[in-house]
């Protein structure tokens, strides 16, 4: 058997991204809606979840290997292969940071419900990283650079976010008492990493298109 | 022209090797500032961090020239793609020494940890050292058996990990929120830290027997 166009290896890695990207997006959002409304089964289904994340990882990193060992790509090519498995490491990563966050749901179930200080921040932080995923799916399946750069100013937004949490924290009226302060701590930590595993990924994106690291583009 | 190939190759797995060594250093010099409320050897480690990311820099250069160049197959092809799993993974090593670091920096002069927790890092920082140490060691030697090892030695930090838990947890303590949450970030710091160690060796045994042990990556 021939092996596969190399064309149609990489289309079907950036659809294979493209799937991740949408499932680490999901992730987010059940787990969000799980620590928001204190839902522990959705927050199981989050924790069953992140096995199909893991295969879809593993099916690009073996395209991948079979799109350098059949065709030897170079240069654009060879960017777009190699950007391919690293970004899917980002987002295998992404599916894992929401599955953290689900479980500190499940750990903590039943009981602490999140202080209702930091809930709307939650919120926020949630669609922000959902927004974030969605955006990489579509930058890992059109290849556009300028939505890529986009996506690097949206995490600033997450990291004013993650700020304010730790003044909230900090704050001496925080009434709520070290354990609570602990999770919200790894809580907003697990959404911060989320959208920067997403910004590596738009990163990525941009330099297989270009060949330039993010910071050299001139936008 | 084989020998430069294979000499390509040894240049590939010596960067690697390198920055393990880097990033031990660092978190050794990390855990002293840490410990130690030394702000001089922190901002060296934050400094020092760029000359990781060059080396990472130049890592990833030598593998897309093999790639390019000398389309490799088989075991080379996959110490080529390992060598770029490798290098993100070690890299992100640093900057978890950096935040260490920057922790102790943000706190200057106050020590960050309460002295009841600080054997501990001690302890986290040593395993985590250790940890790259090997890592390093493994990447030179191909051993599956230090491969291994290193997975049992992940487990000491594991536990350390979770008993920081039990400490602050516990209704007797008495630091406060703030020392909390330094508490709680430091120490994953260290967790993560030994984590991307662990899968530098994964992607070594994977290198030598074509599988990966276990799950991609912990």
């Amino acid at each position: 058997m021939p092996p596969i166009p190399l064309a149609q290896q990489l289309g079907e890695l950036s659809e294979l991204l493209g799937q991740m990207c949408t499932a680490a997006a999901g992730a987010v959002q059940q787990a969000t809606a799980a620590l928001l409304d204190g839902r522990v089964r959705l927050a199981e289904q989050v924790i069953a979840g992140d096995a199909r994340i893991d295969a879809l990882r593993a099916q690009i990193e073996e395209l991948a290997g079979d799109a350098l060992l059949f065709h030897a790509p170079v240069a654009g090519d060879l960017r777009a292969v190699v950007s391919a498995i690293r970004s899917a490491g980002d987002v295998e990563r992404m599916g894992d940071l929401a599955l953290h966050v689900a479980e500190v749901i499940h750990r903590r179930h039943p009981g602490h419900a999140l202080p209702a200080e930091v809930r709307a921040d939650f919120a926020e932080m949630g669609r922000l990283a959902v927004q974030l995923a969605r955006k990489a799916a579509e930058v890992v399946r059109s290849r556009n650079v300028l939505l890529a750069v986009e996506l690097d100013a949206d995490d600033d937004a997450m990291d004013a976010l993650h700020r304010r949490m730790f003044g909230v924290l900090m704050h001496p009226a925080w009434p709520h008492g070290v354990t609570a302060a602990v999770d919200v701590t790894l809580l907003a930590r697990y959404y911060e990493r989320f959208a920067d595993h997403a910004v590596m990924v738009a990163r990525e994106t941009i330099y297989a298109v270009t060949g330039q690291e993010p910071d050299a583009i001139p936008i | 022209m084989r020998d430069a190939y294979q000499e390509q190759l040894d240049s590939l797995a010596d960067s690697l090797a390198g920055m393990c060594t880097q990033v031990a250093d660092a978190m050794e010099k990390a855990t002293r500032a840490l410990l130690e409320s030394d702000l001089q050897l922190a901002e060296e480690v934050i400094s020092d961090d760029l000359k990781v990311d060059e080396i990472r820099t130049a890592a990833e250069e030598k593998a897309f020239a093999l790639l390019a160049l000398q389309a490799p197959v088989a075991t080379d092809l996959r110490i080529v793609v390992s060598a770029i799993h490798g290098a993100g993974d070690i890299e992100r090593m640093g900057d978890l020494a950096l935040h260490v670091a920057q922790a102790a920096r943000r706190r200057h002069p106050s020590p960050v940890l309460p002295d009841e927790v600080a054997p501990y890092f001690a302890e986290m920082g040593r395993v985590g050292v250790a940890l790259a140490v090997k890592a390093g060691a493994v990447i030179r030697s191909r051993d599956l058996m230090t491969a291994a090892e290193l997975e049992s030695d992940d487990d000491a930090m594991d536990d350390l990990h979770r008993h920081m838990f039990t400490v602050l947890m516990d209704r007797n303590w008495t630091h406060g929120v703030e020392a909390a949450v330094d508490v709680t970030l430091l120490a994953r710091f260290y967790e993560r830290y030994a984590d991307h160690a662990v899968a530098v060796a994964r992607r070594i045994v994977y290198v030598v027997t074509g599988q990966m042990p276990g799950p991609l990556t912990v």
